[in-house]
């Protein structure tokens, strides 16, 4: 990476980190933990400190602790067949360890004063809530938006604002102040920036070769995930935009000697992305568009309108769409990116972030965009085969 | 159902004209093949995969009696490098498919077994239409669609190793019948029973449950054949009106193929020739046309 004064991933990834775990201990300071695309932006207004859990699966992932953990659920009776962020986290904390401690020093994930999740991407996360709800004795508060939606009408938007309007009360009953909207307007505006930076960086994939690949982007997303709303997401974006500038300028490839280009459909696979992003790379392969790290462009945020704006935001998330919304924005990345073929990871315990599960990819090779499914998961390895799948994306890639 | 021999032609002495190979590295056997520059087979032969595997692949390379069958012509013994050494230096080129592919040091290039099983039936049967391969091997089994040209599509086992070379052998270890006696005791056979397990271990139980309320032998053998082909056929739609068969579960196990041919109102089968070593034959084949189109620039 080309040197420049832009924010470094890991410092802006440690100061959060840091500053959360300072909140936690601080009397004086709350935190709030929220889903990965759930209502930030109201939290960081009323001021509250937010944390992922998501963001900690997948770190628990990618150190392969998870293996650790996962069977430590399933022994409380947390099916093996769920989602595996959920089990590697509750798994961690019956444990009492995290992944946080080695990279940071932190004892243990942040307290919460209240815990909020939004079902727009799966039901999974209502259960991991409500888990350390009765764990910690926390509140816990459930946005439910309509699913699955071919168009997000005005209907929908009304149903999910009066969700927030509640669940802002419930949180002033927490806070004992009221929302101050223009914290909130503002909050939604940094949003905005950030995103659209973020949605800058990922286009910058379309040059050939491509600046940045998906494993680079699966860590380059952190800022974009726990920091929205905070102006330390839009710091980091404009430097890493002004990075990726450069390398096209140079035509510094992320894959040396790029000879196809690849779109991967559904979750990372977060405890092989280094072996995945060499048998890529040995291929000339460049993984240059996802669904995943697509999804958090949020073009709709307003902060004029901020309540409306996130609910049209947070309902229109791939993940909450059906079929044929999927079926033609895929169709359309591909086109925007040329890109040579599709490989769709069938995350086992991820069915809704797995697209391959109802004859997409066939629909879509009849269009001629050809495409391999990969059995694997996000979190949990024994769902996954290192020897088969090498096998299958070198077969698919010597097919294209 | 069709059926090809192919001929094979002696082994050039060494340096006297190039000579391009092919290693399969599976699961359970290594496979060799060798053609000349004009793609007549020169060589066949096959060893288990034994460890460590880089010896056993350079043994078998060299023709060394110690890891192969009595395909092999030249006997003598050879260092575990030399094998390959020897072929290079006459101007051999190796290439290797299989899952041991990129463990082999010292071949030329490698491909996977998608490609080389589709190159190895090409090269043998020059089909001019749509076709489908199915391949079983030891631990997978593989349904390609090709063209004349290329493979199109392609699917391999996702679930356990139901419907591949493991599962038979599974299944005969519980039934405590040796290999070779299975397909003469499933043509003994007076019902059709079926089995309905994804996995293999838990097939296992059934057909021991089944056994213990009496069921016959023969039925039980039966219905691990029929158990084979849904797996398989349960992995992708096939739309070619020909069939191919390859790979060594199916040549070993031909009862196989008049299965699959009863689940099509209407299809064309064929074994390939050298079934077991399709792979291995398409191997030297992307050796001798790699060599043909860009030469020899590149030793990994």
């Amino acid at each position: 990476m080309t040197e420049t004064s832009a924010p470094n991933i890991k410092q802006v990834m440690r100061d959060y980190f840091l500053d959360l775990d300072a909140a936690a201990r601080d009397p004086g300071r709350r935190v709030a933990w929220c889903t990965s695309v759930g209502p930030a932006e109201v939290l960081r207004a009323m001021g509250f400190e937010v944390y992922f859990p998501e963001n900690h699966g997948a770190m628990l992932g990618a150190t392969r602790v998870a293996g650790d953990t996962i069977p430590v659920a399933n022994a409380r009776g947390y099916s093996p067949e769920i989602c595996s962020y959920l089990t590697s986290d509750v798994g961690a904390c019956i444990k009492g360890i995290t992944p946080l401690t080695k990279a940071y020093g932190i004892e243990s994930v942040p307290k919460p004063d209240v815990l909020v999740y939004c079902t727009n991407q799966c039901k999974d996360v209502m259960h991991w809530f409500n888990w350390y709800a009765r764990e910690w004795k926390v509140p816990v508060i459930g946005i439910h938006p309509p699913n699955h939606l071919p168009e997000v009408e005005r209907e929908h938007i009304d149903d999910v604002v009066i969700q927030y309007r509640k669940m802002i009360e419930q949180l002033e009953a927490i806070t004992g102040e009221p929302l101050d909207e223009q914290a909130l307007k503002a909050a939604v505006a940094e949003s905005r920036t950030a995103t659209d930076l973020w949605s800058d960086a990922l286009n910058m994939a379309r040059a050939k070769p491509a600046p940045m690949s998906f494993f680079d982007s699966t860590i380059y997303m952190g800022p974009i995930v726990v920091l929205r709303g905070d102006r330390r997401a839009t710091d980091y974006y404009r430097g890493l935009v002004a990075e990726l500038k450069a390398k096209v300028a140079a035509g510094e490839g992320a894959v040396a000697g790029e000879r196809l280009r690849v779109y991967w459909e559904g979750m990372p696979i977060w405890g092989r992305l280094r072996h995945l992003s060499e048998l890529f790379a040995s291929q000339h392969a460049a993984v240059v568009a996802s669904t995943y790290c697509n999804s958090w462009i949020f073009s709709d945020f307003d902060g004029d309108r901020p309540l409306e704006s996130m609910a049209e935001a947070y309902l229109k998330i791939f993940i909450n769409r059906d079929d044929g919304y999927k079926e033609s924005y895929i169709e359309r990345v591909v086109g925007d990116f040329d890109i040579d073929g599709v490989v769709y990871h069938a995350a086992r315990t991820c069915p809704n972030n797995t697209n391959s599960h109802y004859n997409l990819p066939q629909r879509l090779k009849n269009k001629g965009i050809p495409g391999i499914v990969v059995d694997g998961d996000l979190n949990d390895l024994r769902c996954f085969s290192d020897e088969q799948s090498t096998t299958l994306v070198e077969a698919f890639l010597e097919t294209l | 159902m069709t059926r090809h021999t192919v001929q094979v032609r002696p082994t050039p002495e060494p340096g006297t004209e190039p000579v391009f190979w092919g290693v399969d590295c599976g699961s359970a056997e290594i496979k060799i093949a060798a053609i000349d520059s004009t793609g007549r087979i020169l060589e066949l032969r096959k060893g288990r995969t034994l460890f460590p595997l880089v010896e056993h692949v350079h043994r078998a390379l060299s023709g060394s009696a110690e890891a192969l069958s009595p395909l092999a012509e030249e006997q003598r013994a050879v260092t575990p490098d030399e094998g390959t050494e020897l072929a290079a230096r006459a101007g051999h080129v190796i290439y290797a498919t299989g899952y041991g592919r990129n463990h082999i040091k010292g071949v030329h290039g490698s491909l996977t077994e998608i490609k080389a099983h589709f190159l190895g039936v090409q090269h043998q049967l020059e089909l001019d239409r749509d076709y489908t391969i199915i391949d079983i091997g030891g631990q997978d089994s593989k349904v390609i669609r090709s063209t004349p040209e290329r493979v199109d599509q392609f699917a391999i086992n996702r679930k356990c190793a139901a419907g591949t070379g493991a599962y038979i052998e599974e299944l005969a270890h519980r039934l405590e019948v040796p290999m070779d006696r299975l397909p003469g005791l499933a043509r003994k056979h007076d019902s059709d029973l079926t089995l309905n397990s994804y996995c293999t271990v838990f097939s296992g139980q059934e057909v021991i449950k089944l056994l213990m309320h009496g069921e016959r032998v023969e039925n039980l053998i039966q219905a691990l054949y029929r158990s084979v082909v849904k797996r398989v056929l349960e992995m992708t739609a096939i739309d070619t009106d020909t069939l191919v068969f390859s790979g060594g579960v199916l040549e070993h196990h031909e009862i196989l193929v008049p299965l699959f041919a009863e689940r099509f109102d209407q299809i064309e089968t064929i074994m390939a020739p050298n079934a077991q070593f399709c792979g291995a034959l398409g191997a030297a084949v992307h050796a001798m046309k790699e060599t043909q189109d860009h030469g020899l620039s590149h030793h990994h």
